[in-house]
């Protein structure tokens, strides 16, 4: 039986340089194709060649066995390829059931109506998602299922999802991997993009790992393991860097200072009284369902978003009642917190290396009469270029222009040019890959053992088991419970988050 | 003037009513609950360690930790005890002053004006230290002290030094409950119980009280000293958002404290149970899933023990479904950490090596 798709010796040079080279795939029908690979692999490319977002430069893309070559992605679509991104494309003023239905209008649409079958089929989808609510006011998690779910409704023979599962709960992903397997059975090919790589060995039918835009291998998942995927991904075996070294008796590093005292804490339903301390020389993990009120906790302690008016409770950093009401006065008392959604908030993408460290540089030094010292921001760059082993040509690279795992590090660069006391890191790995995950976890480490207090939020449990010397639990809002890394294991953890 | 009120209207600031979280080196556990019994006596206070023995005070008498035998009875309840190395012991009396009982057995009282509402003791060379809880009340009367001080009133306690034969030396006053204290090299720590932080003093009385430990989540009593170099603290009874919102609210509390028997007040207490007038603790109601405590705790029993920079490093606890509450003394001795649970009637003992740095 031939191929669904095909694809014969593909090629995609931006300015002279190769993103993928001589790239061969295949995607059979009903087939759960993975695609893997470090950031910068040249997967997203290879997808969006295959949806029609990008013209390959030279080789062939065949469909049913037949030549195709798609303009735009509506050549695709119309082709039954479907394709969901990682940065969703969603019309955030529009509500969830309007953008489900977006571009299938009928000339006369009734809005119940249109909220009913958007209900009916994101239930169908497990996906407990409020067909009437703004997708401007979703987080993360949602928009990403409301994505699926429009690409699913577009009944379309191949799917592409990039990092679908970035954001989803445990739950959310059972589902969702439940909701790709019924998408096979009734004939859908499905390829996706993942660095949760067991996903990859757990769900897929076949994987492909690419590394620097070449294709190293594709095979069987039964016939692949953990560490012979990541092999093939970095040419190395990394896995027992990320994650093999609380196995091997990690030291735990003692609790300095106490730094931050969070006390009563609240947020309209989503931080409901929650109290807790963070320590200097610590790696401090938060983990918790999404909507468990992680992330609006540390973004109230930084002064992104504003507890609640009437008795929202205390933060005491060293000892001292502080309240801010926009991220300045927090950045300068030492407080910085790294975005889980880099894309929105990370960085300034069109604007350089350099550009985006001297903001935050000016951010804490500088008045509002500062002017830009060019030597300095190329100092600046230089330096945290080496510190951080960010690949890029130079300081004047512009962000955009980096893979995930470097824009990572790029933001990371921003909050520690601001020589914070505390740093708190909302999922500090998600959509980087395992190359970077080393890099970026050993920086984190050696904060701590600087002295730092450090925060770690992630959804990943290994990652806040290996990473973390104690562990909060949020459930509902609030803190409530706390390991230590010693007596932490991911049954015990999730547990009390969902408990 | 205005702030205050501004912060009132939305309760931040001074009127935030938020309490500090036992997490980290105070996350709860049952050490309190799972010691041994070392001996069962009414309201055992201070344990001191006099001539090689534990002794601990209990009502009017002093007894002996070992066989509960009473070593000396005095005519008014004991507030606190200290031992000096050369076998003096100095004892604060219940609404009367401090005495010293010299080796041979002589009494000679200190001054009363200076060492009335004496609720610590602690010799430092020849020299003692009195904590003077109020200057209002006796030491008995620490919860009326509590009430009328309120969250934002003035202290009016003090420490005073009484070098052997000299003139007595005022360290610090204005202090809001000092409850225990501890030389530590040339300096004193000092616990506050109504600032919920300990102070450490000049003896010389020349700089102000320099807060070394600040935000406890209880009411800190006596100090005593570890024998790797650091200090242990007991905290009697815990902070809560009712109590804190109680002291917060003056007439409320004016009118508890005219009208209602102080064993039934909202304040803290050293034990629970005892009448079916007080107010309940521990209750909770399940509402849509959630659990709402309406009831917290009035009762705890908490001991921490604090590196040589006061940074908590390990505690024990007795939490509010525990009986050991009230703990307002401890000492180390013989490798054993002996803890008096006064809301408890009991002593209890611990050895040291089972104590690790959480």
């Amino acid at each position: 039986m031939s191929p669904v798709l095909e694809m014969r010796a593909i090629t995609k040079e931006y300015r002279g340089v190769a993103a993928v080279k001589q790239v061969s795939f295949t995607l059979e029908s009903s087939e759960i194709h993975a695609l893997v690979g470090e950031n910068g692999a040249g997967k997203s490319t290879l997808t969006k060649i295959i949806a029609g977002a990008v013209m390959p430069t030279s080789g062939t893309v065949l469909l049913d066995g037949k030549p195709v070559a798609f303009n735009v992605p509506k050549d695709a679509l119309n082709a039954g390829i479907a394709m969901v991104y990682q940065e969703n494309s969603l019309v955030p003023a529009l509500t969830v059931a309007q953008n489900i239905f977006l571009g299938k209008e009928q000339f006369f649409n009734r809005m119940r109506g249109i909220n009913i079958a958007a209900q009916q089929f994101l239930q169908s989808l497990n996906f407990g998602v409020d067909p009437t609510a703004s997708v401007g006011s979703l987080g993360a998690a949602q928009r990403q299922m409301v994505e699926i779910a429009r690409a699913v409704r577009q009944k379309a023979r191949i799917i592409i999802f990039d990092e679908p599962t970035a954001s989803l709960t445990p739950e959310e992903k059972f589902h969702f991997f439940s909701l790709m397997k019924r998408l096979k059975q009734s004939g859908v090919s499905i390829i996706f993009i993942s660095h949760a790589l067991e996903e990859a060995l757990q769900n897929a039918d076949r994987i492909t790992v690419l590394r620097d835009g070449q294709h190293v291998l594709t095979d069987s998942a039964a016939n692949l393991d953990r560490a012979a995927v990541i092999r093939a991904m970095v040419g190395r075996n990394l896995s027992g860097e990320i994650y093999g070294v609380h196995a091997a008796g990690r030291t735990v590093r003692k609790r300095g200072r106490k730094v931050l005292s969070v006390q009563n804490l609240s947020m309209g339903s989503l931080v409901r009284n929650t109290s807790f301390s963070v320590y200097a020389g610590q790696v401090t993990g938060m983990f918790g369902l999404i909507g468990s009120g992680r992330t609006e906790t540390a973004k109230i302690i930084a002064g992104v978003v504003k507890r609640d008016l009437f008795h929202g409770g205390e933060v005491k950093l060293d000892s001292r009642p502080v309240r801010y009401r926009v991220p300045q006065p927090a950045v300068r008392d030492g407080i910085v917190y790294v975005t889980e959604d880099r894309k929105i908030e990370g960085f300034f993408e069109t604007m350089s290396i350099g550009g985006n460290l001297n903001i935050c540089a000016m951010a804490t030094k500088g008045g509002i009469f500062s002017l830009v010292n060019m030597a300095e921001l190329r100092r600046l760059a230089k330096k945290w270029i080496a510190a951080m082993k960010i690949r890029a040509i130079n300081g004047d690279a512009r962000v955009i222009e980096l893979s995930g795992g470097n824009q990572q590090k790029v933001v990371i660069a921003k909050s520690l040019v601001q020589t914070p006391k505390l740093i708190i890191f909302d999922e500090p790995t998600r959509g980087v890959d395992v190359g970077a995950i080393a890099e970026i976890h050993q920086f984190i480490n050696q904060l701590a053992d600087d002295g730092m207090a450090v925060v770690v939020i992630s959804s990943y449990l290994p990652e806040i088991i290996n990473l973390s010397d104690r562990i909060l639990v949020t459930r509902q809002g609030r803190v409530v419970e706390e390991f230590t890394a010693r007596e932490a294991s991911e049954e015990r953890i999730m547990y009390a988050a969902v408990h | 003037m205005m702030r205050a009120a501004i912060d009132r209207f939305f309760g931040r600031g001074d009127a935030a009513v938020t309490v500090p979280p036992m997490d980290g080196a105070l996350r709860p556990n049952q050490k309190l609950e799972e010691a041994h019994t070392a001996l069962e006596a009414r309201a055992p206070d201070n344990l001191v360690l006099h001539g090689g023995e534990v002794l601990f005070s209990s009502g009017r008498d002093l007894r002996k930790l070992q066989t509960g035998t009473v070593v000396r009875s005095f005519d008014r309840p004991i507030a606190c005890v200290a031992a000096a190395a050369d076998g003096r012991l100095a004892v604060g009396l219940t609404r009367a002053e401090v005495v010293i009982v010299e080796p041979r057995g002589a009494v000679v009282p200190l001054p009363a004006a200076q060492t009335s509402c004496a609720t610590a003791l602690s010799f430092v060379d020849d020299a003692l230290i009195v904590c003077r809880g109020s200057a209002r009340h006796a030491a008995d009367q620490w919860k009326r002290d509590l009430m009328e001080t309120g969250a934002g009133g003035d202290g009016t306690g003090s420490v005073v030094l009484f070098p052997r034969g000299g003139v007595p030396r005022l360290l610090a006053e204005q202090l809001r409950w000092p409850f225990g204290a501890l030389p530590i090299g040339r300096r004193i720590v000092v616990s506050e119980s109504w600032a919920h932080r300990l102070v450490l003093l000049d003896p010389s009385g020349a700089s102000p009280p320099e807060p070394v430990l600040m935000d406890l989540p209880g009411y800190p009593a006596r100090l005593a000293a570890a024998s790797d170099g650091g200090a242990w603290l007991a905290v009697f009874a815990p902070r809560s958002q009712l109590i804190e919102f109680v002291l917060r609210e003056d007439g409320y509390r004016r009118r508890m404290v005219s009208e209602i028997d102080p064993d039934h007040w909202i304040a803290p207490a050293l034990a629970n149970g005892r009448s079916f007038l007080e107010p309940i603790q521990g209750g909770a109601l399940k509402q849509m899933g959630v659990l709402k405590p309406w009831a917290p705790s009035r009762t705890y029993g908490l001991i921490i023990k604090l590196d040589d920079h006061f940074e908590p490093i390990l505690s024990l606890h007795s939490r509010a479904d525990g009986t050991r509450h009230g703990t307002t003394s401890m000492l180390e001795h013989a490798q054993t950490l002996f803890v008096a649970s006064k809301g408890g009637d009991v002593v209890l003992s611990i050895p040291t090596d089972e104590l690790i740095e959480q």
